[in-house]
């Protein structure tokens, strides 16, 4: 009898076989969700139209986008450096409020008065980018340490150590940080800190230059240099890394450092560029969507900008089309959820193929069957 | 706050009893974790099944205020959830860790998606029908262990009969040798005629189950409503509690109780307005964890050797 999903004998992989998946993927969540649109009453197409009209057409919109975009795209490039290099690191939340609880601190300094007084814009970016940098990649380091030299389990210990740095981001802002006032939060932070923003008339910060800049550089440090090209053959086989006598160990700790880095730089933007105060709750989950961005676009560096801005502007289009039509944003979670999933799952066709005719065929066959008794 | 505050018995009881409490939903969820991971699975997605279960069990207990169809229900949910979830991490063989972080995302949108429709801006009773806590005549009587042990609902005391199920089931039966083999070695497992997917499915069921089940808990005999805050973390921290466990039920008892026996100090510490930071206290578990997974201390060989990995025949 004919099986509806029939093995393929080779794996179909040509450039146009993927497009083909993933673009059916993403029709099948578009259809999907349509549904859900419709229990709301809303035609689907308008929804649509909505909920990338004011992020991707309107100035004010896409000021927003790139808000949102600009720390998802640094810890997509987070997740493509560690990943590439076989680190599945998954601790970019602790990174990203570790980033920002250093950045606040240094910016909290610069008040006149304080340690390091008033300093020029440039200089306390030349200091704050390194030095968030460098603590969010010790903290994320550590993690890679774990893993090289004792063999620790990276995706568990990485998960937890999100928890120690969201502990210590609440103990200073309850603490140390604390501002005078009845809320969990720090002062708000010198105006001199901030990031300038790009686009007049709208909330878009220089966080997404640094972004774009960090994705050339990683994507120059992973297709043209030799450190790359070490960290990509310890991520494909250790083994042979090690038999080319590359330091894998080294190589795995090097990957989480800029993992760390990243995503720390992430929390500096948000907090210089968006917030302007540490507070709790400030990474809200950012660190796993980033994640998800990163994979989506399939770990390439150049293509996880991109991503970003198409994954922050459907948030914002679907808060807008929570306060114009009255249709919950958790749709656009649903959608962008979704669509993650149907591409994971779009990979069984790889391997399998569709084969429509057996529906029809174990139909005849019952019809058969029964004739002959 | 002075030392002999700090060890009066009223104090012992109510913390060790807020320890129990606290403890229970987790290990609950860590329980059906230990089963999927010692198959090979590590199922993240149970913080949103976890959630799944919550909110299933607070709709029915709001509209028909039956609190054991409610616990039901949310188990069914849990397995529903579960039976996707298994056909992705088994049939599909996607990366575990991102199905589960994007199923979470799913379950949360799902969740306030659904909530909002049933419930909307209409009025609800300050609590629903929930489980109460049951007194047993003469043992609770008993100082100190009894209030504790005895002063808790019928959820704990099923938990705990789960817990000893669970590990039974995992060392003493023939399913369980052949989960744990699926998770050590499922090439070995297969060439033994050991239906290795098979096998993996039902993990990755159970741990959906207790999840939803976890989920009801949490409504039904600690909260009484529904935020969609009410899970936050909470399947994470039940892994936190596998991995502590050692991959073992009754280890993951004793587990889920340090996590909670530092979560209920904490709280009374802030009652007591000490200067030991609350947050040092909530943070130690995850530090303890990370050192006993990190390999120090030659836990490492506990981990089952095959979790994460799909399992491809050639």
């Amino acid at each position: 009898m004919a099986k509806l999903l029939e093995r393929r004998p080779m794996p179909a992989d040509s450039p146009l076989a993927v497009c083909a998946r993933t673009l059916a993927a993403f029709l099948l969540a578009l259809v999907i969700t349509s549904f859900l649109f419709i229990a709301y009453r809303a035609n689907p197409l308008q929804a649509y139209f909505a909920l990338f009209h004011e992020p991707f057409a309107t100035l004010r919109g896409f000021g927003y986008s790139l808000l949102r975009a600009s720390p998802l795209a640094l810890i997509a490039l987070g997740t493509i450096v560690s990943w590439r290099s076989g680190l599945a690191y998954l601790g970019f939340e602790g990174c990203f409020v570790i980033g920002a609880a250093a950045a606040s601190w240094l910016a909290l300094m610069t008040t006149p008065g304080a340690p390091l007084g008033s300093l020029p814009l440039l200089v306390f970016w030349m200091l704050a980018i390194p030095f968030s940098f460098a603590v969010g990649g010790l903290w994320a380091g550590l993690v890679g340490v774990i893993r090289a030299r004792l063999g620790g389990n990276e995706v568990l210990i990485s998960l937890m150590s999100n928890y120690v740095g969201i502990f210590i981001l609440e103990y200073l802002v309850s603490g140390p940080l604390r501002a005078p006032g009845s809320l969990p939060e720090t002062r708000q932070l010198p105006r001199g800190t901030w990031l300038p923003f790009i686009i007049p008339g709208t909330r878009a910060h220089a966080g997404i230059l640094l972004a774009v800049l960090a994705a050339a550089l990683v994507w120059l440090l992973l297709q043209r240099m030799p450190l790359g090209y070490e960290l990509i053959v310890t991520g494909f086989n250790p083994l042979a890394a090690r038999y080319a006598g590359i330091n894998v160990a080294r190589r795995l700790v090097l990957a989480a450092f800029f993992a760390g880095g990243l995503g720390a730089l992430a929390g500096t933007v948000e907090v210089l560029g968006a917030q302007h105060r540490l507070m709790e709750g400030i990474s809200g989950g950012v660190g796993f969507v980033g994640v998800i961005v990163a994979l989506l676009a399939r770990l390439n560096p150049i293509a996880a900008v991109p991503v970003a801005v198409l994954y922050g502007g459907m948030s914002v289009g679907g808060d807008a089309m929570q306060r114009r039509a009255d249709i919950p944003s958790s749709i656009t979670f649903i959608l962008q959820s979704l669509a993650v999933l149907l591409v994971l799952i779009s990979d069984v066709l790889r391997y399998y193929r569709i084969n429509p005719s057996a529906l029809w065929s174990r139909a005849s066959e019952a019809i058969r069957e029964e004739a002959s008794e | 706050m002075s030392g002999n505050q700090l060890l009066s018995s009223a104090f012992l009881v109510t913390w060790l009893a807020a320890s129990l409490r606290l403890a229970g939903p987790v290990l609950l969820a860590a329980l059906g974790e230990t089963f999927a991971e010692r198959g090979g699975v590590l199922n993240l997605g149970i913080e949103g099944t976890i959630l799944l279960g919550a909110l299933a069990s607070f709709l029915v207990s709001l509209f028909t205020g039956m609190t054991w169809i409610a616990l039901l229900v949310a188990m069914s949910v849990g397995i529903v959830a579960s039976v996707f979830l298994a056909w992705v991490y088994v049939f599909v063989k996607a990366s575990q860790v991102v199905t589960g972080l994007v199923f979470n995302v799913l379950a949360l949108g799902i969740v306030s998606l659904v909530y909002r429709r049933a419930v909307g801006d209409s009025a609800l009773p300050e609590s629903i029908a929930m489980f109460h806590a049951v007194h047993i005549p003469v043992l609770t009587s008993i100082p100190v262990l009894g209030p504790v042990l005895f002063g808790q609902t019928v959820l704990l005391y099923i938990t705990l009969a789960l817990v000893a199920l669970g590990q039974f089931a995992l060392f003493r039966s023939n399913f369980g040798l052949s989960l744990r083999a699926c998770g050590e070695n499922p090439a070995a497992a297969d060439s033994a005629g050991i239906p290795v997917d098979r096998i993996r499915y039902v993990g990755v069921l159970i741990s959906g189950a207790t999840a939803g089940m976890a989920g009801g808990y949490l409504v039904l005999s600690q909260v009484g409503l529904f935020r969609e805050s009410i899970v936050s973390g909470q399947g994470f921290i039940a892994l936190a509690i596998v991995i502590f466990g050692r991959w073992t039920p009754v280890k993951a008892a004793g587990a889920a109780l340090v996590f909670g026996a530092c979560d209920a100090l904490q709280l009374s510490l802030q009652i007591f307005g000490t200067r030991i930071p609350s947050q040092a206290l909530l943070a130690l578990p995850y530090v303890v964890t990370i050192l006993a997974i990190s390999g120090l201390f030659g836990s490492r060989a506990v981990q089952p050797a095959a979790l994460m990995q799909p399992y491809i025949k050639d």
